[in-house]
């Protein structure tokens, strides 16, 4: 039986230090600090976890001091030099046991402020609504003295931000379906912060250095020419690219010389020697090429935590680590310089390390996305080489048992599985996931490919993707892609669809009413109401109208977005690290990068296909209701409906996720109708919209915002998450398993959003128990991703277990729990989330 | 000419009646009363309806069921709700649950043709083929439908799709003869070896059962033996030891698996549901200690060279 079972698989040779089937724990475990087998990592993580989020004064200072500064200079090279102010004066802090160096310019798990972005909200709550009495997500600001400089020194920002353009830019009917409005669409991550969601070109760096890169921008600003009509901007890029890496060199050269000091004064020899090494390396790598694994590591956490330093974007993502990183693992080893224990630890220490990041973010968008860490800091390995065959290596094993030692929320480690995926790697990865913290999430090369030849790239191109943060295919050193542009409710949108373009609730209380319902205008264009369709083709009809009005509106935004950015905050650090800006003299936010896009991503689309299949039957069908019968309840938020109610919760209408092809059938309209309405458009920077669907856990704070809808969802409570069915209070729409519910998901194109799709299933942990148990996971994923779909992630644990966290958090203090594309800890969340996590349906084998 | 079975409910997915991953059809009617049944809808052969009180909305608020049931006061009340249907008065024309938008009253049981339940069977193939699973009927007792069954693994046979049948085997040879040449895998229980304590709790006795069982191992035929460990019913170690011998003597062990299934209390809201009384009810369940039966159970068996777990498992 045994053997027959391994006949079926690709078996390989790649190994960690443990066997490919170590099998870590079942679920989340209470009162655990020693998942690793290294002293030093335990110590690591348990004080990164007992530190505070604080909020740190001196990015901001610096910033301000250098603008002032260089007020006569062109954005691009004031931006430059604020960025050398910063690298130049920065405090630096190396950390007991620490083996890789380098912050954000502040100090662990500290946050700087990026003024630059958008200053306005940050006084206000400042003023009014302290970060450090949020719900959640608190921050704090460490004295008065420096609460009352950060208020004077962003007062001097006021007008001079990104955010100002954009404000300047927006027109009502933008504006109104926004965040700042009746939230249809939300924009606020890219219009009050940076974009980031890349991927550098490590595999360069390492291989050139700092030197090397210096060396091309010097070369390109030699070639540029006076008959050329972009001579002034293409010199400027090259003068900034040169301004900053000479910066990021003289700031590694700070701290080599920090760790000599340091080394001079420690007693304990070992710790002594462990200094003098980082010296070492960091002089090596200040500007030349990485000569070990150790460097190669201590070169990417400088080069990263850079970008971090330039701008505040999140989802910087770490590429295809496991093969960038493995000629450096190789020589080590072949060399005899280091063991695999020893490359295990350091990557570990490096996992810890990643955490470190933090990021001050709006009270609104904290809303919709949840977590102090920048997040999004997608870690990718296994897959296929631009030939198609399969890469699993040593390393490969290694980031995997790595994840499982530290349990932390970053780095988001994705693992890529096609047809010729090892049989190891996939048990691997399978013991990992069913240990319960939420981490790795696969990826389908299959889906992921075809997905990344939508964007216009070669096959052998989009085989080389690696996922920036949560879902979003991505070619590093290429591609910036302005993934996870923005939050779409379209069940919100569905609203406008049931009620002639109107709120349910239009009425005196809403903060529009002087400008819209008020003067007996509709938030929305009147595309037909529920009161006055006659064929269900109406209603349909009816969708692709509004998805088109709204998705006008919000593409139109993101473009104001993308040039306010490209006007006063280009980025010429991270800039160098893609190879078509250094060649062409083009900044990457003036769309220097080789493939360009903006990704937008849908919430709620079940939420949509169960209220329209409810709407077919009943209405149309069986004629057992009229439409305005249907519309009242809605907008009686189901008082006083509770038959209907009832029904529409219940098994006698058709539901999505539950293989059943009627409602599966809705499903795939209103997936291809928000990807055909956004996938259909250009972008300022000479790309394409690419539409997604995820929702992270936007789809909490979406639903407070949304009136009842007649998926049998009542006002307020979350819109259906990703591509994942309905549940609301009166009950779960998925009933028929896990097969049934890949089967559901697995009928519409998931290419067709190239800018990803997402789906989260939660186990509960005797199912995925045992030999067996595992095994069947393995086989469910391979059957899963045969049938086409791009993501799965998996949450094994138990609702008891997360109640349980409820009633005690300060047990539980370490429980991720997987979100979306990320994970989180459980207990720092929003209770309204932590709801929406605990009815997510738990599928039973 | 097309079979049709009365099927109670179709779960797919299932990975503890058989290997992989399987979809399980559970066949309405068992002959066998054994009181920690936890599927108390099987044991009518009929479709009958069920009553979850706490899920009606009430007669004042939706009314739907009264409105069809043609019966004059089968329906039964209580401050406003429907909390039982009369038996005896009910001509289970299942009206009211049709009618029913809120799952208060519940159908158990639909007539289906084998052909369509095959339909629903090859939605989830490629997950059978993958994982070496297939499809298991279960009830119940499928014997009492063995032409369905017969009909429904003779069309998987043609599809390729492994059949496993869990059966009481409380039936005569003629009948498990039928799915016999259809039929790869049978799980059966051994609830007792000692007839007048089996006849006791299940009200039948045990011969049949054994007998079948012999000839099921005569004709090679792969098989998963289970015990239902009940506290005080069958869990002592005399029965253990009877059972040993058992398997080692007469099936001269060609058994696949023997599976020690502690018992759980399940089913008691759908013996409510049926308005018939849950005599586990007050049964007191130490825990720890049924688990420790279980293990020196596991340990006795192992030590006689049978394979045998704790759990519906097949490998460690």
């Amino acid at each position: 039986m045994e053997s027959m079972k391994r006949e079926k698989y690709i078996c390989c040779e790649a190994r960690g230090t443990e066997e490919y089937d170590h099998s870590y724990s079942l679920g989340y475990e209470v009162d655990h600090d020693d998942w690793s087998p290294f002293a030093r990592v335990n110590r690591l993580r348990q004080t990164f976890l007992d530190r505070e989020y604080d909020v740190d004064v001196e990015r901001l200072r610096l910033m301000t001091e250098a603008y002032k500064r260089y007020e006569g200079e062109t954005t691009i090279i004031r931006c430059a030099r604020a960025f050398e102010n910063i690298l130049l004066n920065v405090s630096l802090h190396i950390y007991d046991d620490d083996l890789i160096l380098g912050e954000i310019a502040a100090p662990a798990k500290a946050a700087p402020i990026y003024p630059e972005f958008s200053v306005d909200w940050i006084i206000d709550e400042v003023k009014n609504e302290p970060f450090e009495e949020r719900e959640h997500d608190q921050f704090y600001i460490r004295s008065d003295e420096e609460k009352e400089e950060i208020l004077k020194l962003c007062g001097w920002w006021q007008g001079k931000t990104v955010d100002d353009l954009i404000n300047a830019a927006l027109d009502e009917d933008q504006l109104k379906g926004s965040e700042a409005g009746k939230k249809i669409f939300q924009t606020n991550l890219y219009h009050y912060a940076g974009v980031g969601h890349l991927v550098m070109d490590y595999e360069k760096l390492m291989k050139k250095g700092f030197d090397g890169l210096i060396k091309e921008a010097k070369e390109g600003l030699e070639k540029i020419t006076k008959e050329d009509p972009h001579y002034a901007g293409r010199r400027d890029f090259y003068r900034a690219v040169i301004i900053s890496h000479e910066a990021a060199k003289k700031y590694i050269l700070r701290y080599s010389a920090l760790a000599e000091d340091m080394a001079a004064s420690e007693r304990d020899p070992e710790r002594r020697r462990e200094l003098e090494a980082m010296r070492d390396g960091c002089r090596q790598i200040a500007g030349g090429p990485a000569e070990s694994f150790w460097q190669a590591l201590q070169l990417f956490n400088f080069a990263t935590t850079l970008t971090q330093i330039e701008g505040n974007g999140h989802s910087i993502s770490y590429g295809r680590m496991d093969q960038w990183l493995y000629p450096y693992y190789e020589k080590d080893i072949n060399e005899g310089n280091i063991t695999k224990e020893f490359a295990l630890e350091l990557i570990e220490v490096l996992y810890v390390k990643m955490n470190n990041p933090t990021k001050l973010k709006d009270g609104g968008t904290v809303k919709v996305r949840q977590g102090r860490g920048f997040g999004g800091e997608c870690l990718t390995i296994g897959g296929v080489d631009r030939e198609g065959r399969d890469v699993t290596n040593d390393l490969t094993m290694l980031m995997l048992e790595a994840s499982a030692h530290t349990r932390m929320m970053n780095p988001w480690l994705l693992v890529r599985i096609h047809e010729n995926t090892p049989y190891e790697l996939k048990v691997k990865a399978v013991e990992c996931i069913r240990a319960g913290y939420g981490h790795p999430k696969l990826f389908n090369d299959e889906a992921a490919v075809r997905a990344m030849m939508r964007k216009g790239m070669s096959l052998e191109e989009a085989r080389d993707y690696a996922v920036v943060g949560c879902v979003e295919p991505d070619l590093p050193g290429k591609e910036y892609g302005w993934h996870d542009a923005a939050y779409v409710n379209t069940a919100k949108m569905m609203e406008m669809v049931l009620n002639g373009g109107r709120c349910l609730d239009c009425g005196p209380h809403c903060m529009r009413w002087e400008r819209c319902g008020g003067k007996g205008e509709y938030l929305g264009p009147d595309t037909g109401s529920l009161e006055n369709y006659e064929t269900f083709e109406e209603v349909i009809e009816s969708v692709d109208r509004q998805f088109k009005y709204w998705t006008d509106q919000m593409c139109s935004s993101l473009n104001i977005i993308d040039r306010a950015h490209m006007e006063r905050k280009p980025l010429p650090y991270v800039s160098a690290f893609f190879e078509d800006c250094l060649l062409e003299g083009r900044d990457l936010t003036e769309g220097g990068a080789r493939y360009n896009g903006i990704g937008p991503q849908a919430s709620g689309l079940a939420t949509c296909a169960d209220s329209l299949a409810a709407i077919k039957q009943l209405v149309f069908e069986e004629k057992r209701f009229t439409g305005s019968q249907l519309l009242e309840a809605v907008k009686d938020n189901w008082e006083g409906h509770e038959l209907l109610y009832a029904l529409v919760n219940g098994p006698k209408v058709h539901h999505y996720g539950n293989d059943d092809d009627y409602a599966d059938e809705l499903f795939r309209f209103m997936f291809e109708c928000y990807c055909r309405n956004v996938a259909s458009r250009k972008t300022l920077r000479g790309g394409q919209f690419n539409p997604g669907v995820y929702s992270v856990s936007a789809n909490v704070g979406m639903g407070l915002n949304t009136n009842a809808s007649l998926d049998g969802r009542r006002a307020g409570e979350a819109i259906s998450d990703n591509l994942g069915p309905v549940h609301t209070d009166g009950g779960s729409h998925d009933t028929e398993g896990p097969t049934a519910l890949a089967n559901s998901v697995s009928k519409v194109d998931h290419s067709l959003a190239p800018n990803g799709t997402l789906l989260n299933m939660k186990f509960p942990q005797d199912a995925v128990g045992g030999r067996e148990g595992r095994d069947n996971l393995v086989d469910f994923i391979d059957v899963y991703f045969s049938r086409g779909a791009m993501h799965v992630q998996f949450n094994i644990m138990s609702s008891e277990t997360m109640r349980a966290a409820q009633k005690r958090p300060e047990k539980y203090r370490d429980m991720l729990v997987r979100v979306a594309g990320y994970s989180a800890y459980f207990v720092e969340l929003g209770e309204a989330l932590q709801k929406d996590l605990i009815q997510r349906s738990e599928l039973r084998f | 000419m097309s079979e049709s079975g009365i099927i109670f409910n179709i779960q797919r997915f299932t990975i503890h009646d058989g290997p992989g991953m399987r979809t399980e059809i559970f066949l309405k009617g068992c002959p066998m009363r054994c009181p920690w049944c936890g599927n108390p809808e099987s044991h009518k052969a009929y479709i009958q309806p069920g009553v979850y009180e706490s899920k009606c909305l009430s007669a004042e608020k939706c009314g739907l069921c009264l409105e069809v049931c043609p019966v004059k006061g089968a329906l039964l009340f209580r401050e406003g709700r429907l909390y039982a249907i009369d038996g005896e008065k009910c001509s289970r024309c299942m009206e009211c649950a049709s009618a029913c938008p809120s799952e208060a009253v519940k159908q158990w049981g639909v007539k289906m043709t084998a052909e369509d339940c095959m339909k629903v069977v090859l939605r989830d193939r490629d997950f059978y083929t993958r994982s070496g699973g297939g499809v298991t009927v279960s009830g119940g007792e499928p014997l009492l439908q063995r032409k369905f069954v017969e009909k429904l693994f003779k069309l998987c046979g043609e599809e390729g799709i492994h059949t496993c049948c869990e059966t009481t085997l409380y039936a005569s040879w003629s009948e498990v003869k039928g799915i016999l040449p259809y039929t790869e895998l049978f799980i059966s229980d051994i609830k007792h070896m000692d007839s007048r304590i089996h006849r006791k709790y299940t009200g039948v006795g045990n011969e049949l059962i054994l007998e079948n069982l012999k000839r099921l191992t005569e004709e090679k035929k792969e098989l998963i033996l289970r015990i239902p460990v009940i506290p005080g019913v069958n869990d002592d170690m005399e029965n253990m030891r009877r059972t040993g011998d058992f398997i080692e003597g007469t099936l001269k062990g060609r058994v696949r698996a023997l599976q020690l299934l502690s018992f759980m209390r399940l089913g008691e809201e759908k013996y409510r549901s049926l308005n018939i009384p849950y005599e586990m009810k007050d049964l007191e369940i130490k825990r720890e200690e049924l688990q420790k039966r279980v293990n020196e159970a596991r340990e006795y068996f192992s030590s006689r060279g049978i394979r045998c777990f704790a759990g519906a498992r097949e490998k460690e």
